[in-house]
């Protein structure tokens, strides 16, 4: 019975895992290529685990979204806005507030950064309010 | 469960109780033979003439030695399982790249999308055999990240490209490009 019961869920397991939302879709797609599935990035990707560093720092929640991986993404603003609010809960510990909307990531990506590495140690410097 | 085992176990009792050895032989060889030869009746090898398997080519199982696999649909370059590899790992004396570009492919046998990441195998010289260039999906490489003309190895301990592998991540939620 248990060898039954082990063999039908190991059958089930062995199946590939769906994306669970077009989120996890989206990052897998667009993100994870460089910054790999678990974020940790590469000797030239920055580590996704390194946003609490800037977390609530003034500049960040907007510098997410400028940065060329994000700003230059081939998804409509709604979907970088869900996958933005998404990958922040997931890599920076909560939720932005307030969510990112279509809007605010459409205005944000049309102003883009010239150094982005520059301006991370520009934010990384300043105190959060 | 305990439920369950004692269902079986009542009807274990009652069919050993009730048929004999001989006859649970003669039906369970007879559900053996049959079994064996139903794929020979004309119906199911009508229907196994039909199959198309992953790459398109008759029966059930693609080749992942072929450009036509599958999985290969945005691959650009030699395929590993022409280099001593396999379409999911890295022929002996390469290192797999951590960094890689990400496409989805349809596989045809089931009709659904997966998302598969194209990582180049490095530090060894370019393979050589079974060139594949499909590219579908594809970016222009000033989306640098969802295109395959750059050399993918700039994240591997050395930059040499030697073949690509097609390793499926996960079901897509839709096919590329995004909506």
């Amino acid at each position: 019975m248990k060898l039954a019961l082990g063999t039908a869920a190991f059958l089930l397991m062995a199946h590939p895992a769906g994306a669970n939302s077009y989120e996890e879709h989206d990052y897998i797609l667009n993100c994870s290529g460089c910054h790999r599935a678990d974020g940790s990035g590469s000797k030239v990707v920055p580590p996704l685990q390194a946003m609490p560093e800037l977390s609530g720092k003034p500049g960040a929640r907007e510098y997410w979204v400028q940065v060329p991986g994000a700003a230059q993404a081939p998804l409509s603003n709604a979907r970088l806005a869900a996958l933005m609010n998404w990958l922040v809960q997931r890599f920076a510990g909560k939720r932005p507030k307030p969510a990112y909307s279509a809007q605010e990531v459409g205005r944000l990506r049309t102003n883009p950064l010239r150094d982005p590495i520059g301006r991370r140690n520009e934010i990384r410097r300043t105190s959060s309010h | 469960m305990s439920r369950l085992d004692r269902w079986f176990e009542g009807m274990t009792r009652q069919s050993a109780r009730r048929v004999s050895r001989r006859n649970w032989l003669s039906r369970f060889g007879g559900v053996l033979v049959g079994g064996a030869a139903l794929p020979l009746l004309p119906v199911a090898r009508a229907a196994e003439k039909h199959t198309v398997g992953e790459d398109g080519v008759k029966g059930r199982e693609g080749d992942p030695t072929r450009c036509e696999y599958w999985r290969h649909c945005a691959i650009d370059g030699f395929l590993c399982s022409c280099c001593g590899g396999s379409h999911t790992a890295c022929p002996p004396g390469t290192q797999m790249s951590p960094v890689t570009w990400i496409g989805t492919c349809r596989n045809p046998a089931e009709g659904k999308d997966y998302i598969i990441s194209y990582n180049d195998c490095c530090g060894k010289t370019f393979c050589g055999r079974c060139m594949c260039n499909r590219n579908e999906g594809e970016r222009p490489l000033y989306h640098w990240y969802r295109n395959n003309d750059i050399n993918w190895c700039g994240g591997a301990k050395a930059q040499t490209y030697s073949c690509s592998t097609a390793v499926v991540v996960k079901a897509a939620k839709e096919a590329q490009p995004e909506k």
